[in-house]
């Protein structure tokens, strides 16, 4: 196992040492008072009841109630001094994994999406949880000692019992820990797997509700659900018998101490007060040991995060840091002989100013065509922009110059205005830049835009969530549009646009990125015959090397097979 | 509208007609509680007595008959918590298995306008992150927390035992503690939603910009997520910072408490020994059984907001389990598999018509399609027609039959929204059929070109694909959903835009999948391509909510209308004029 989760948890400790010790003394200073709580019982009985003095009463009361106001000041300034530390290093992690993962040149880690998302939180708030850990520990020590000099100074005898007995029976009680462990986390998975077939039948509601199957799905359901509770009746009565057994136990413990000092009282070697105390202290230690004992497994949970957050922030870079900076002006394009997944070999260039189509027989090639050219790593050959490698041009540099603008291109939660222009474009300036009405227009999401509520002003959900398909897809375009990048990559972008919006969209591309002299460039990836005939070149790929290439109509009347694959 | 929340009123009528369903199991739950209760005062009360008998002088013989008693109780106290804590806990799992199944079962049957109204996040919140809440405070805290009332109010009626004045000034603290909590819930709770509120958001940044990490860096906007990030994990931090310090003081009320109740036992104790009204012993008992009771107080109350929280979700569930659901009334099996819309007029707000007076008929086992653009109505009627919607006057029917009133299965509707479902493939075809063998669910696949590629998944047909499983492309997904229709067998079937997703070079084979998942059955199809407008025995043009051309399509080509203009822009591949665009 690596050691990297040691070093976060270390770093934790030290980076919030301001905090954390003078918290961690404070929750010392509470368990002393709680220590302390049964003793002065005991010496109120022996002192005030016991005699009948009216002025030991008043004068011990008093200093319980001193005790008790210094116990809530130690405790309240010390847990929020500890609670602030506690926040503050899962906020610092949180932002040290969400930098890593979101890093320009991509982080370099088996971890899926939903995983990242439970480093980020989780793992992150877990790892925090150490500085919780520490002064706990810290007051069960403390607590532990007081009572246990009290009672070694009441009797030496009953004090070694009670120091020897209690630690033993909660190592006893231990000995069944993994088994309830193993049961819950059944239970948790159990409860886990009913509520994501909830949500999941939820989520196809649509789809179920169109074949009638809400029946054969709340069955389903049900099915799970009696699983799960199964699970969590299971669960119940190991912990039931937990709970018999560690009550039993030490309920014995407390009665044996009692029995034992009772005996020791009855023979006048201790006073009654003494007894209460021994009583009082014995049923009070229980707490402090029990925390001691379940210390170890929650520093193993702290600990097992830790490694998470680390294997996240020591994760390598995919890229290498480029330094290069091709001009922007008449860019091009140009990969030769790249080999890459199912890429065998490919030779394609596209020249300032062109419009190039790319049909693809294998989805596969299309895909690691679009994969490559976002991330420019783990292949053979040569992939240049404006003449320089694309891995070894400056990341930031490289994405101004070559959008590639992904299939399932996301939105954001935001206005539809704060999508389309990310970067905060001014949605009015005419200027000399393109403005928003343009590439909206050119995306034909001006209708889009135009069904809203609020216009440019209207909130997009989480994901567009808001939006259907189509509509996310234009806006999407007009986005990637208006971003104006020399070399733009487009994959499928209209592939929820019915076919009379796709030949308006195609319009706008070419009206729009290839007027006289312009000298931007334009790759689309897409079997769409409306947009393929807007291009000035396509080129086809098969078993990952182009196969055939010419413009689209002279390619749909010579070659049948570019028929069968485009026009339908 | 959002959907409904049950009032107090509401939950506690639910929570006691579930009661009241089970009284044995309640009473016997009940019973051992008090009894693992009992047992555990009685050592204290012993040794009180003890306490007594030392300062009595007694020998230590004494200590026999007291060790017996305290041995024998400790013994019967631990097993009836340890049985009491598991009987609370099957009882409430009990409970909460009913409730989410209901739960569930209702949200699944609830009208598509309802749902569409209220917006799919809501219930998907209630259905998960509810269940789980309540689950958890079911599991977690309620046998504590139904064990320490016990143990408190038995607690105090064994030191009234003692005598009342003892009983009494440990009630004393009674009313301490409930205002420290009448102090604490009101202002804990605004917080903790806002904490929850927070989070969220932070969760939601977290997700969008992990799930949408392609995009953030095609765009260059890892600084501007990682910032909206850096701020709402902030708001999140300074939010639990503050509600912790108002606990803080909740803590230092209830130790206030806790100090009352202990010094008014040691007072009242001290004036009744020395009045002769109770022993030493007796004060010494109830200053224990007092201090004892110091931790599964804190705990009951430091539980409470979880509990007041889980509340709310129950009110969230209950609400939702109140709710009226859509029944199909069994009515009569269709003698044919005719189709019908019958003057059919629908408007999703009441006021903009979506449909106007819309009449079609589908001859058994005929394929007509609907053309037109986008808001003209294809959906709508589509949706009508397999029964999800209702029409605001007209109707749909199958040789006569109301489609709302037709026996399950004979109408089916694949829509434009697919969904994998998370598990194994072939389970994932059996919520259309689940008592189906596995050769009828190959055959499925097959029909519509599926079982190939199937077969190749890492696990072939029982391979885990959906949410977390084997990722499916979409023309994939679209296959499984005609996979379905296939085993469903229905007479008449509907295809809302099926092939739309599937990128040109897929759309022809799922076209070609849709075909034969339509053979055999009266089909109803909306079509965007117009390819599948060309297959069809029938095309039906409809603009602005009204069907403005029906006929063969050789025939609508040759009529030179709408159509005919709309397929020409489509033959040619010419960018369609102004003229063509429909709608």
């Amino acid at each position: 196992m690596s050691r990297s989760g040691g070093r976060i948890l270390r770093r934790t400790v030290t980076r919030n040492g301001r905090r954390l010790w003078p918290g961690t003394a404070l929750i010392g200073v509470h368990q002393a008072c709680e220590a302390a709580i049964p003793i002065l019982i005991g010496v109120i009985v022996d002192s005030a009841v016991t005699p009948g003095d009216g002025t030991a009463l008043a004068l011990w009361v008093g200093a319980l109630g001193v005790l008790f106001a210094v116990l809530t000041m130690a405790y309240r300034f010390g847990a929020r001094q500890l609670m602030k530390a506690i926040a503050e290093e899962a906020h610092l992690l949180r932002l040290e994994v969400s930098a890593k993962i979101l890093h320009p040149r991509g982080v370099r880690t088996d971890f899926r999406a939903g995983d990242l998302l439970t480093v980020s939180t989780s793992d992150a708030d877990n790892t925090s949880y150490l500085l919780d850990y520490v002064p706990r520990i810290a007051g069960a020590v403390v607590a532990t000692a007081i009572s246990a000099v009290t009672l070694l100074l009441i009797s030496v005898p009953l004090g070694l019992a009670v120091l020897v007995a209690t630690p033993l029976v909660l190592v006893v009680l231990q000995l069944s820990a993994p088994r309830i462990t193993e049961r819950v986390a059944d239970q948790q998975e159990q409860a886990g797997r009913a509520t994501s077939l909830a949500t999941d039948l939820v989520t196809g509601l649509r789809p179920l509700r169109g074949i009638g199957a809400q029946d054969a799905a709340a069955e389903r359901y049900r099915v799970v659900s009696r699983r799960s509770l199964a699970a969590t009746l299971r669960a119940a009565r190991t912990q039931g018998g937990y709970l018999a057994a560690s009550t039993v136990l030490s309920t014995l413990l407390a009665c044996g101490i009692a029995i034992l000092a009772g005996w020791f009282a009855l023979s006048g070697r201790i006073t009654v007060g003494q007894f209460i105390t021994v009583i009082g202290s014995a049923q009070f230690l229980v707490e402090p040991f029990g925390l001691l004992a379940i210390v170890p497994s929650w520093i193993a949970e702290a600990r097992a995060s830790a490694d998470r957050v680390a294997q996240v922030t020591d994760a390598g870079l995919v890229l290498p840091e480029g330094v290069a900076a091709p001009a922007a002006e008449r860019c091009e394009l140009h990969l030769s002989g790249v080999r890459h997944g199912p890429l065998a070999g490919l030779d394609l260039r596209v020249r300032p100013g062109e419009f190039v189509g790319v049909v693809a027989r294998r989805p596969a090639d299309a895909e690691a065509l679009v994969r490559l050219l976002a991330t420019p790593a783990g292949y053979e050959g040569a992939v240049r922009l404006g003449g320089e490698r694309l891995e070894d041009v400056d990341r930031d540099h490289a994405r101004r110059l070559l959008l590639v603008e992904p299939h399932h291109a996301d939105l954001f939660t935001g206005t539809i205005a704060a999508n389309v222009a990310p970067h905060g474009e001014d949605p009015s300036a005419p200027g000399e830049g393109l403005s928003m009405a343009g590439a909206l227009a050119a995306a034909a999401a001006d209708e889009v835009v135009d069904t809203q509520p609020e216009g440019l002003g209207t909130p997009v959900a989480e994901r567009g969530a808001s939006l259907s398909g189509g509509q996310r897809q234009r806006l999407a375009l007009a986005r990637a549009l208006l971003a104006r990048p020399p070399v733009l990559v487009l994959h499928d972008p209209t592939t929820a646009v019915d076919a009379v919006t796709e030949h308006a969209v195609a319009q706008g591309i070419r009206a729009l990125r290839h007027g006289p002299g312009s000298g931007f460039a334009t790759v689309v990836i897409t079997g769409s015959p409306a947009l393929l005939a807007a291009t000035d070149r396509v080129v086809v790929l098969g078993d990952g090397v182009v196969t055939a290439e010419g413009a689209h109509a002279e390619l749909g009347s010579s070659d049948d097979s570019y028929r069968r694959l485009v026009l339908r | 509208m959002k959907l409904p929340i049950a009032t107090a009123a509401e939950s506690r009528a639910w929570l006691r007609s579930e009661l009241r369903g089970r009284p044995g199991e309640v009473a016997g739950t009940l019973a051992v509680g008090v009894l693992a209760a009992a047992a555990s005062i009685v050592p204290v009360y012993a040794l009180g007595l003890l306490v007594d008998r030392v300062r009595a002088g007694a020998g230590t013989s004494a200590i026999v008959g007291i060790s017996v008693v305290i041995v024998v109780a400790a013994l019967a106290g631990g097993l009836a918590t340890g049985l009491g804590s598991y009987l609370v806990g099957r009882l409430g799992a009990r409970m909460l298995a009913d409730l989410r199944e209901a739960t569930v079962a209702t949200a699944l049957r609830l009208p598509a306008r309802v749902l569409d109204r209220a917006g799919r996040g809501d219930l998907l919140s209630r259905v998960g992150a509810d269940i789980a809440a309540v689950g958890k405070a079911v599991s977690d805290v309620l046998p504590q927390m139904i064990s320490a009332l016990l143990l408190g109010v038995l607690s105090l009626a064994a030191m009234a035992g003692l005598d009342w004045r003892l009983g009494l000034a440990g009630a004393l603290a009674v009313p301490f503690y409930v205002l420290a909590l009448r102090w604490y819930l009101p202002r804990s709770a605004p917080r903790y939603a806002q904490e929850r509120a927070a989070v969220a958001e932070r969760s939601q940044l977290l997700v969008e910009s992990m799930q949408g990490l392609r995009t953030v860096h095609a765009y260059r906007l890892e600084d501007r997520h990682l910032r909206a990030i850096d701020g709402a994990s902030a708001q999140a931090r300074d939010i639990s910072v503050n509600v912790f310090t108002l606990f803080t003081r909740f803590v230092g009320r209830v130790n206030r408490a806790e100090f009352l109740g202990l010094a008014a036992i040691l007072v009242v104790g001290f004036l009744l020994v020395r009045d002769g009204a109770v022993t030493v012993g007796e004060t010494s008992a109830a200053a224990l059984l007092f201090h004892r009771l110091f931790n599964p107080v804190s705990t009951l109350l430091f539980t409470f907001d979880e509990v007041q929280a889980a509340g709310a979700s129950l009110a969230r569930l209950v609400g939702v389990l109140r709710m009226p659901v859509e029944e199909r009334s069994g009515g009569r099996a269709p003698a044919d598999s005719s189709l019908t819309l019958d003057d059919v007029s629908f408007s999703y707000d009441g006021v903009t018509p979506v449909l106007r007076n819309v009449s079609l008929r589908v001859e058994p086992g005929e394929r007509v399609a609907l053309v037109g653009a986008t808001g003209a109505g294809k959906t709508t009627a589509a949706s009508i027609a397999a029964g999800i919607l209702r029409p605001g006057s007209g109707a749909a029917r199958v040789d006569g039959v109301p489609v709302t009133d037709l026996p399950a299965h004979t109408v089916a509707i694949v829509s434009q929204e697919t969904h994998v479902f998370a598990g194994p493939l072939a389970e994932d075809l059996l919520l259309a059929r689940p008592e189906a063998g596995p050769a009828e669910v190959e055959a499925a696949l097959a029909a519509v070109g599926a079982l190939e590629w199937a077969r190749a998944l890492p696990e072939g047909l029982a391979t885990v694909v959906g949410d977390g499983g084997h990722h499916l492309t979409a023309a994939q997904a679209q296959q499984l959903a005609l996979a379905r229709l296939v085993l469903l067998d229905p007479a008449v079937a509907v295809l809302d835009e099926a092939t739309a997703e599937a990128g040109s070079s897929g759309a022809r084979a799922l076209e070609e999948a849709a075909a034969a998942a339509l053979d055999g059955r009266t089909a109803l199809v909306v079509a965007h391509r117009l390819t599948q407008a060309a297959a069809a025995d029938r095309v039906v043009v409809m603009e602005h909510g009204s069907i403005v051309e029906s006929g063969a399509h050789a025939e609508l080509v040759a009529a030179g209308g709408r159509y005919a203009r709309l397929w020409a822009a489509w033959e040619s591949r010419a960018p369609a004029n102004a003229e063509t665009r429909l709608g």
